[in-house]
């Protein structure tokens, strides 16, 4: 039983840096991009992810995951173009649609944004195990007890898609209507989600029980079997993305008291 | 071993199942090929189960992992989430579930909730646009007669979210109401 | 009474489930001493697996309701143990293999240190336990697998081995096989052979009467939360109220009362070797006679 994770397995250097580096850094690209609204800054961030994702060999999973934002950034680039609020140089036409330069460079810094972000956490996902990922957060003081609800929902949801999937089956082979119209459907959806959640919340009051059993919450700090190491990487390039962070942020905010 | 560490495990094990049944309602919807998500009846269910906060909480998870699974986009709409949780959560506990005609109007609170949520994250993200289809067509059309950006975004969220939030909230009830009393039990303080 | 000898003293045990006016154990007394290997019977319904959870205490401090008398393990009340001492003496393992595994871990060896983690002991001692019961469970091959790929059988196993990483001195056991194969049934009971060379005191329910009495010195009789018998299992399945309420017994002793074939004490035999002998021996008779 797969979990329903994106992380792909791989030898690099990404993959061994701590999550938890990885998730400075994705935190300061996005915030950073935030504060400096230009598409230079962007474009920087932007390289970076993609370099460290040739790096870490996950280039083709990150065009998959840009892939799913490029109908929307289309139709951005086309209602911005025309009707974005400060539009004044027009720049081209298509029959009675006219498209003005502020727009578009609006809408480019905007789709730049989207996937800056979507590369830097996108990077984190494609390179780091989510329990690693969990792990590595409770050992750095998250509650155990939302470190257990996120390591249990991973393994959680392909049991019940897989159980799902089989009580489609079953329905149908017993002439449940599938086809048909939409309250046909409707009807069709409750008959077959009702029982799914009936023996998911029994398995749960089990599962509690189970877990009770095992000294589940009888300590505040519970041991860690599994060691997440932290390298001196590791520890450097959180350093410089924290130090990036304060530098921007006092820079912000002292343009914007300069006004 | 105290009541209240009772609680928080069967609390524990809800969120994860929650989200369970959220993915397990888009699965069964695209099966279906209904036109909708219907992707938050786990969410909805925790909240009446275990309150506005374990609501919360669940919405949040939520989309925390479709981030993890899906794709980065959906952590932005966490709070989208966490509203339909919340708000789910505190209309149960003011007995705007006791009946179809409540629940309707819950259902369609939490529908407009959900769309206000969203609409911040649409205009800062992605100028006002949601991604669906009909609801940008909309919002081109909105924004061509110089309706403003927020009002348009909101008109597009309302396409994508009011029948399938409706829906989702209906089903909800339809489940909790069918759920043997000693099973929601568990879920709650003594009596 | 000397407590303190007896492993467990359950007195006067009365137990009602919350939103209900019945009582699921009525006025139950009995005492267990360390290594005993004791069986509980019954219909459904009769309170075995709700005198199972008021064992480990999980009744009432996890199900609600109302309690009275007492249980004690070591001479003490399971409500007044803390939990990191409690499961550490008293073990409890359910019918259904998948809904005892945490979900939150991704391997074998993890599963069974996580109640360990949850103790907070030190790592290293971790895992060592880890590895010894591992081994002894014969499950050290599978310790990188997902618990999910497992069968019946070995999840079983597993839940065992996660409870008994804990080192409790008492393992209680609700119809541990009622999910499984031939296969994983005999698994289990393997382990529960090891378990009582162990010297681990054992609390099993189980309809499987042939195997369960070769594995248990005694049995517990419940019918409607009362206590009907507690003594020997020939002594308990010779009882009238084992056939007034329907409860079940090993097949060979339902040959033999059909037969009226008993042994020399009077009382029908509910092992293999002994019912072949009291079947011989009936056969002998009415062969003379027919």
């Amino acid at each position: 039983m797969k979990t329903v994770s994106l992380y792909v397995d791989k030898d690099t250097f990404v993959h061994k840096l701590e999550p938890v580096t990885k998730l400075w850094y994705a935190f300061t690209s996005v915030i950073l991009s935030f504060i400096f609204p230009s598409i230079w800054m962007g474009l920087l961030f932007l390289s970076i992810s993609v370099f460290l994702s040739l790096v870490a060999r996950v280039l083709k999973n990150m065009v998959g995951f840009v892939s799913a934002v490029l109908v929307v950034s289309l139709t951005m680039l086309v209602i911005q173009g025309m009707f974005y609020k400060e539009n004044a140089t027009l720049v081209f036409t298509i029959g009675d649609l006219k498209f003005y330069k502020e727009g578009l460079v609006h809408a480019t810094l905007l789709i730049i944004r989207i996937v800056n972000m979507i590369t830097a956490f996108g990077l984190l996902i494609l390179t780091t195990r989510p329990s690693d990922m969990v792990t590595n957060l409770v050992q750095k003081g998250l509650s155990p007890k939302l470190g257990y609800i996120l390591s249990s929902v991973l393994q959680i949801i392909p049991q019940m898609l897989s159980a799902a999937s089989t009580i489609i089956d079953a329905q149908r082979s017993r002439g449940l209507e599938t086809e048909g119209n939409f309250s046909q459907k409707l009807k069709a959806f409750f008959a077959l989600i009702g029982p799914l959640v009936l023996s998911s919340l029994v398995e749960a009051r089990e599962r509690a029980v189970a877990i009770e059993v095992r000294g589940f919450g009888a300590t505040k700090r519970p041991t860690f079997v599994k060691l997440i190491p932290e390298t001196r990487t590791d520890r450097f390039v959180k350093f410089i993305m924290k130090f990036v962070l304060v530098i921007a942020v006092v820079w912000r905010v002292t343009l914007w008291i300069l006004k | 071993m105290a009541k209240s560490s009772r609680l928080t495990t069967m609390i524990i094990v809800l969120i994860p199942v929650a989200v369970g049944i959220n993915y397990a309602g888009k699965f069964f919807a695209e099966a279906l090929k209904l036109p909708l998500w219907l992707d938050s009846i786990g969410t909805v269910l925790a909240a009446m189960l275990a309150g506005p906060i374990v609501g919360g909480i669940s919405g949040a998870i939520n989309n925390i992992i479709y981030g993890l699974t899906a794709g980065p986009v959906s952590f932005i709409y966490a709070l989208t989430s966490i509203g339909i949780g919340v708000t789910a959560g505190l209309l149960y506990k003011a007995k705007m579930f006791e009946n179809a005609f409540r629940a309707l109007i819950s259902g369609l609170i939490i529908a407009i909730v959900a769309t206000v949520i969203s609409v911040p994250i649409n205009v800062i993200f992605w100028e006002g646009q949601t991604g669906n289809v009909w609801g940008d067509a909309l919002f081109a059309f909105l924004r061509s007669k110089n309706v403003g950006i927020w009002l348009a975004s909101f008109f597009d969220e309302l396409v994508v979210d009011l029948v399938d939030k409706v829906l989702t909230v209906f089903i909800a009830y339809g489940i909790f109401r069918a759920l043997p009393k000693s099973l929601i039990y568990n879920f709650r303080q003594e009596q | 009474m000397d407590t303190e000898v007896k492993k467990i003293v359950v007195e006067n045990l009365s137990y009602t489930y919350p939103l209900s006016k019945i009582k699921a154990l009525d006025n139950v007394s009995f005492s267990i001493f360390p290594g005993e290997s004791v069986g509980i019977i019954g219909r459904n319904g009769a309170g075995k697996s709700t005198l199972c959870l008021a064992l480990t205490g999980l009744v009432p401090s996890f199900f609600g309701g109302k309690r009275s008398g007492r249980v004690l393990i070591d001479g003490t009340d399971v409500l007044d143990i803390p939990k990191e001492k409690l499961v550490r003496k008293i073990g409890l393992v359910l019918q259904n293999p998948f809904s005892q595994i945490s979900g939150a871990k991704m391997t074998v060896f993890e599963e069974v240190a996580f109640g360990l983690e949850n103790v907070g002991l030190e790592r290293d001692e971790i895992l060592e336990k880890v590895e010894k019961i591992l081994r002894r469970l014969d499950l050290w091959s599978k310790r990188d697998q997902n618990p999910f790929e497992l069968s019946g059988g070995q999840l079983q196993r597993l839940a065992i081995a996660s409870v008994l990483a804990l080192e409790p001195e008492i393992l209680v056991l609700d119809e541990p096989t009622s999910q499984l194969d031939p296969q994983g049934t005999t698994e289990v009971f393997e382990v529960l052979s090891e378990l009582k060379k162990m010297g681990i005191t054992i609390i099993l329910v189980e309809h499987k009467f042939e195997k369960l009495v070769e594995h248990v010195d005694k049995l517990i009789f419940l019918h409607e939360g009362k206590l009907i018998g507690f003594s020997t299992p020939e002594e308990i399945f010779s009882m009238r109220e084992i056939d007034e309420y329907n409860v079940g017994e090993p097949i060979y002793t339902s040959v033999c009362k059909k037969l009226n074939a008993r042994k020399p004490n009077g009382k029908y035999p509910v092992h293999f070797e002994e019912a072949v002998e009291v079947l011989k021996g009936a056969l002998k008779r009415h062969g003379t006679n027919g």
